[in-house]
Order: structure tokens, then sequence, then C-alpha cells
């Protein structure tokens, strides 16, 4: 990768940055009312607003704040929440363990699981099996998490009982270690679930295509020719060629983990970046908008750089151009 | 879902073993990991769950937030079910009217939860520290001076008789502890343990802001009683959850959406139902032709059927606005004003002696979405009169941005606050927020308004808001909708109500600390 991938990069990070400063404000709503609530200001006195809009250095020119901004950033401060009350940084550190663990192992599961799946049916191509998955997955796409997560919800949380009805864990039933741990999972089961057979579609859709494709290819029929095993052929010739597209699309989902998943967040009350993105911008408050993004940002950048970087390894005609 | 066994079932069949196992697993342990509930825990249950860290400078600026400090810090007075002020960190008090001073007679003997004497230097300090430190629920600015007296009496001078004094500040400043707070010079970011020793009923023992949970304990000695329950626990389910988990055992209390307050009825709960405390609200741009004509307002208030409004959108959920603005439930309401019963033939006339009687008039009705049910039964109303109104949807801040800027013609929004001290109506006539008028054009209202905050006697005060109601009807700065319920549903462990008029300055949250006091 040369010198002007790299200034590319920076150049896209300072652009980055830049937009997610200026575009919050430029929403309309002023921030102290968004803030406080119409239950405080309805009360509040003029001396006071001046002085609250003071404190959040919300009275200062527009480029002061650009300033001030900047500096955080480089000095590693986000910010301080107005509405939350906290250093965005500890906000962003306490809400992301939660979605990582909830959409990471989604996105894990739903890849390995999407990909098998994938490789498998477009082998079959045409047979029960196939057409069988084939039908179901185009079924299961149709739906957006918010349903499915309601089913399972109603199904497996309501009717039958099995899992708890919301939540990460079970407040404060002093359970440790083992126990503990099961409460995490048994907490996490329905919304990772229905995270799943959400994501899950859409990868085995992406891989079965590339599957069936690839075994036109006259180099699938040497193998054949060569007589080697059908399994090897499976796995090793097909599978590795077709995993090009699903890297990029994973590549492209790792950046949305650190988004969360509002609406299964929602549903299932779960913590996570979600819902905090969301009660940022409904509350106007411009330091945890622009940490929230500015993060995804930078996670964004760094993962299409390691993806750029994984791919000559996949597919070494990229490294040659040939692609 | 029987696609999850027909994954399982395809697990086998790819020969994945791993993936099979690890399903199985993951399902054994769920069915044998249960819930416990401990008995002596009273939970209560919300959708937003994390209100902020329950110290005075530190909760979220919401009611919720407000009510989750209340339960570790007193006030001097506090109210009861009825909405009365009864003592709290005060027993007695009185006001001198030649000196324009409050007396305030401390209960002896109170003790912070950290074992120090409560004194009337706390009180002394606590007004001084917030003049340093604005608390955004109180504003002390009408106070000149504070003098302790002694232990146990306070004195405080006000610049000028002011009545919302009693309620918006007695009845609503936390008292801080001075051996503690005189230590803390930037209370917004403190979140140590000791900024939570207060003199309330409840100590904090746990606050999880991601899982939104909190865990109190109670407060043995406090000075009205050992508080009913020995734990009290807040959790956060999603709204259409918690219905479930009240029925299921797993929380005492929490809100529940009005179609089920049946079921809950019949089965032995209790349901909660919250006064009038906010309001939907027809707004006119005063600054434009033909909303700065009185006959036009008054031809709108005739020609919407408020009725059916609460009918039809709010299910019957709600009561019809009262012209006056003042909620009828509140001890400040006059009903003798103005009704504006539908009567679509008078608003015709109205609009006719103004010249409008041949044409439709075009308007346009800037509202969000959650008001669009409401802004489509207007449009069908006012065509009957004919106005034909043009509805625009926009994003609720966008909605407010442009009623401040006074870029629109009719705004439907909503707003609280209407349970408290009548100085709300000051504030909604003639303050600068968007939620207000900004009615300044009549000027007896205006001399009547600034009246009404003057008088501390009760039923003084009552007569001159009994002629600002009667204005008000009469001129329509604004017009009320309608006030709508909503509802909480509680097992009968503990007594919560909603307090009348809203607790402290006016918040309607069903969680009074003296709930759980005998």
């Amino acid at each position: 990768m040369g010198r002007k991938r790299i200034i590319d990069y920076l150049l896209a990070l300072v652009i980055v940055i830049s937009l997610n400063f200026f575009l919050p404000r430029l929403l309309p709503g002023d921030p102290l009312l968004s803030i406080y609530g119409e239950d405080a200001l309805i009360t509040m006195t003029p001396e006071a607003k001046v002085e609250l809009t003071r404190r959040m250095g919300l009275d200062k020119p527009l480029w002061e704040q650009f300033f001030n901004y900047l500096s955080g950033i480089v000095k590693g401060d986000l910010g301080y929440s107005y509405y939350f009350q906290g250093p965005v940084l500890d906000l962003l550190l306490g809400a992301l363990p939660w979605t990582l663990l909830l959409t990471g192992l989604a996105l894990i599961i739903s890849t390995l699981i999407g990909f098998i799946l994938g490789v498998e049916s477009g082998w079959r191509k045409g047979r029960l099996a196939d057409q069988g998955l084939l039908t179901g997955f185009m079924f299961l796409n149709g739906f957006p998490d918010l349903v499915i997560g309601l089913f399972l919800l109603l199904l497996f949380g309501v009717v039958l009982g099995l899992f708890p009805l919301g939540g990460a864990m079970t407040p404060y039933s002093q359970l440790t270690g083992v126990s503990l741990l099961l409460d995490v999972l048994h907490h996490l089961f329905l919304p990772l679930s229905a995270l799943v057979l959400t994501e899950i579609a859409s990868c085995y859709l992406l891989t079965r295509t590339t599957v069936v494709t690839l075994l036109e290819e006259p180099f699938i029929l040497t193998a054949r020719a060569k007589g080697i095993k059908p399994k090897n052929i499976r796995y090793r010739h097909v599978g590795r060629n077709s995993l090009l597209p699903i890297v990029t699309r994973t590549g492209v989902r790792l950046g949305r983990l650190f988004t969360g998943a509002l609406f299964i967040e929602t549903i299932f009350a779960y913590p996570g970046m979600g819902l905090l993105i969301y009660r940022a911008i409904l509350g106007r408050d411009f330091p945890l908008i622009q940490g929230v993004f500015f993060l995804v940002a930078v996670v964004i950048l760094l993962i299409n750089f390691f993806v750029e970087l994984i791919y000559p390894r996949i597919d070494p005609r990229v490294k040659n151009n040939a692609y | 879902m029987a696609f999850l066994f027909f994954l399982i079932g395809r697990g086998a069949f790819v020969r994945n073993r791993l993936t099979t196992f690890l399903l199985i697993l993951i399902f054994s342990l769920f069915i044998f990991s249960a819930c416990n509930s401990n008995p002596q825990v009273y939970t209560i249950a919300d959708t937003t769950g994390d209100w902020g860290f329950p110290a005075p400078f530190t909760h979220y600026n919401r009611g919720p937030g407000y009510v989750r400090m209340s339960l570790i810090f007193d006030t001097l007075l506090w109210k009861d079910e009825t909405g009365n002020l009864v003592g709290a960190l005060a027993k007695d008090w009185e006001y001198i009217e030649e000196e324009k001073a409050f007396i305030f007679q401390l209960r002896p003997g109170v003790k912070w939860h950290d074992g120090e004497y409560f004194t009337a230097s706390d009180v002394v300090f606590t007004f001084s520290y917030l003049k340093k430190h604005p608390y955004s629920w109180v504003d002390t600015g009408v106070v000149k001076e504070v003098v302790a007296l002694n232990d146990e009496e306070v004195k405080v001078y006000l610049e000028k008789d002011y009545a919302p004094f009693i309620v918006n500040v007695a009845g609503t400043m936390p008292i801080l502890p001075e051996h503690i707070y005189q230590n803390i010079d930037n209370p917004l970011e403190y979140t140590e343990e000791d900024a939570l020793i207060g003199t309330g009923p409840f100590k904090l023992v746990d606050y999880n802001k991601e899982q939104g949970t909190y865990l109190y304990e109670r407060n043995d000695n406090y000075y009205l009683g050992q508080p009913k329950v020995e734990r009290l626990r807040f959790i956060k389910l999603n709204e259409q959850m918690i219905p479930q988990a009240i029925l299921r055992g797993e929380v005492n209390a929490g809100p529940v959406p009005p179609e089920m307050i049946d079921t809950f009825k019949e089965k032995g709960y209790t349901v909660l139902i919250s006064d009038y405390n906010w309001n939907a609200k027809l707004k006119f741009n005063l600054r434009q032709e033909p909303f700065s004509d009185l006959r036009f307002r008054q031809a709108i208030a005739y020609g919407i059927d408020r009725e059916k409004l609460v009918n039809i959108s709010q299910r019957g959920h709600g009561l019809e606005g009262n012209p006056g603005f003042i909620p009828p439930d509140s001890p400040w309401y006059y009903p003798e004003v103005e009704q504006y019963e539908y009567n679509p033939e008078k608003a015709r006339e109205l609009l006719k002696e103004m010249g409008y009687g041949g044409e439709t008039l075009k308007l346009e009705l800037l509202t969000s979405a959650r008001f669009s049910s409401d802004a489509e039964l207007i449009k069908n109303d006012l065509e009957k009169i004919g106005i034909s109104l043009e509805i625009r949807v926009l994003d609720d801040k966008t909605v407010d941005a442009r009623t401040q800027e006074w870029a629109f013609q009719m705004v439907l929004s909503g707003h609280g606050g209407l349970g408290g001290d009548p100085q709300f109506v000051n504030n909604m006539v003639l303050g600068g927020s968007f939620h207000s008028a900004r009615y300044h054009s009549n000027q007896e209202l205006k001399e009547l308004l600034e009246k009404q905050l003057t008088i501390i006697d009760v039923s003084e005060r009552k007569e001159v808001l009994a002629q600002i109601q009667k204005i008000y009807a009469e001129d329509l700065p604004a017009l009320t909708l309608y006030y709508p319920n909503s509802y909480q549903v509680r097992d009968n462990q503990v007594n919560l109500y909603y307090t009348l008029g809203g607790l402290a300055s006016g918040i309607p949250v069903p969680l009074n600390k003296l709930s759980f006091i005998e």
C-alpha cells in the first residue's frame, strides 16, 4: 500500500471529522431546550439559561467550538455529553461491550452459517435441499429484524416463558461466576437469534450465487478431471474463491457493529449503542453525536484498510491488478 | 420458529457437528437457568431505565430523574397524595408579610445517612450553594437572604412577595449536607458515593447506567418512620413487556397502554390514572392576519369539535380541553368561562363578520407525527366552516424551531407543566418559549398575571386566577384541545399514587416517597 493511499485515508478522516462537527449543528432545534426539557425550562430564569449555555460552550462562535473539538480529539477527549452529564468516552465505553457482544456474535454466527449453507446449497443447485433452503431464506430475507425479534419474544418470552422479557442480565440477582455467565447468555439468546436470523439470509444468498457461478468455471472442471475429492473441491476451490464478496460484505457489516441494532435493542431493552445514538440525536446532544460518529468513522476507515490488506492474501490476482 | 429447528436439522445436514453441539448446549443451559426474585424487593419498571446518577446535580433533567433523586434527598416541604404541602425537613412554617420572609421550624434530631445531625446551617448552605451552582429545577433568584435563627429555625427573606416560592423552592429544593457539599466544587461531574448522602427514606446501593437499573435500600432511621419495603429496584423493560412482567409478578408497578387497563382491573390490580398535567394545544401566529383578530380565534374554537378529538384520536382516554387553559382537576381551575361548545354555525357567522364569507380560506397547520390524526380531524371540522387546511407534518424539533421563529400560521403541539404552581400560566402567555402564546396585547391580562405571583393567600390568589381564566378564554391566545390520560398499574403491596398537581414543582410521576411510609 503506497503513500498515496495513506494520504487518501487521512483526507477522508479530515472530511469526516469536519462533517461530523457541522452536520449536527444544522439540525433545527435548540439543544438547551432538548436537554433540559420543557418541565425544567418552564421554571428556569433567563439568567440560569445564560449560565447553562455558557457552561455548555454554546455561546462561543462556531469556529471556536470547532477548534476546541479538534484539540479535544487530539488529546483523546471526545467531549462532555450535555444530556447524560458525563464524558462521551465513558458513555461509549459503557455501551460498547454489550453492543459488541450482541452484534459481534450475530455477525460471526450468521456469516459462518450463511457461508456454509451457501456453499452446500450452491453445490446442490436444483436439488430438493437447495430449493428448500433457497425458498426458506428468500422468505426470511423479507422480514426486518423488528418483526423477527417481536415474534421470538412473544413466542419464547411471553407464551412459553422460557426466556426473560428484556434486559442483558437479571438486575441485582447477586449472581457470580458461572451462574452470572449463564444469566447473561440466557438474556442474550433471543436478541442474538433475532439478529442472526435477519443477517443469515443475505450472507447465504450471496454465497450461493457466487458458488453457482463458480461451478461453471473451467478450473472446477479441471479439478474434477484431476480426480480431487468433491469435498475438497467444494471448500478448497469453490469455497475459497467465493470468499471475496463475503469478506467485502463482512467488512461493511463490521463498521455497522459499532452503531448497534436500534430495533432489537428497543424490543429487548438491551443496552447498547443504538439506543445511545437515538437518544443523542433526539436530545441534540452534539458532543455525543459527534463522539459516536467519530468512533464509527474511524472504525470503518480502519476496517477498509484491513480489508484491502487481506484481499491479496485471499485472491492473489488483486495484487497483480488483474482484477 | 420452526425455522430454528430447521436450522439445527440443517446443521446435521452439513455435518457441522460443532454448530449442532453448540446450539444444543446453549439451549439446555437456558432451560436450566431460571430467574429468581426476592420478595422483599419492590420493583418498578419503565421504558427508559437510565435517568442519571441520582444526586441533585447529576440526574437527568427530566421528571423521573428528579424523582429518583427525591428518594434520597428531602426538601423542606413535600406534597402528600392530595397535593397539600406537608412538613418534611421543616415541620412548620409561616409567612411574615411585613418582612416578606418565611420562617421554617426544622425537625429536630434528623440525621444524614452518614450519621451527622442535620441543622439549620445545612439549609442556609444549600441556598448559597445553589446561587453558585444553579440547579435547573429550582430558581432561587427571588431569595434575598437566608439566616439561621438557631439550630432549628431558618428565616428566608424574599426580594418581593412571591407566591410560587412555597411550592417551587421550599417544596422542590433538595437540602444538601454542608459537611459534604462544601468540598464539592464541580457538582455536575461529581459522582462519588458521598454525593448521595441525604436525609431521605432510601439510600442508593447501586446504579447501572448501561442497564438502566437502580437499587435502593431503606433508611431505617428515617424521621417519618421506617419505609415499608427493604429494597426498591428500578428496571428497564420494553413498553409491551411491562404488562407481562407485572402479571408474572416480576414487576410490582409500571406504565401500561390504555387498552390493557380493563384486564388489570379484572385481575385485582390497581390502575393509577394520571392527572391532567399535559395538554395538546393549537397555537396561532398572533403577529399575522387573520390570527391576530380575536373573532377568528373564536371561530376556530367554535369550529373544532374537541369532544370528537378525545373520542377518536385519544380513544376516549383523555379530557376535552378547557378554553380557560387550567385543567379541571387543578385546585386553581375556574369553571365559569366561555366554553365554546361545538357550533359550526356560529363559527361561520364570525368569519362572515370578518369578511371571509365567500371563498374558502386557505391556511397551513404545522404539526408533528404524533398529532397527525388530530390534525386530520381538525381539517375535516374546519372544512365545514369554509377553511381549507393544509397539514404539514415535520419532526418535533423542527416544529418547535419554526414556532420559535414565528414561521408558521397555526401550530398543533403540546406541553406539560400544568400541575404545579399556576405560575405556568404566566410562562405560557407572556413567556418567550415557543410553547408560550407570547401574547402581550391585553394589558389587563398582563397586570393580573403579574399580580397573581405576589399573592401569598390562596383564596385571594384563586380569585385573581378566576379573572385570568375568564380573560384567557375570551381572548384565546391559544386553544387547549385536550388533556390525555396515561396509566400505570401496580399490585397492592405499596400504595403508589399520582400526587395531585404533580410531585415537587409538578412532576407527573406516581412515585411519592411518602407512599412507602406507614
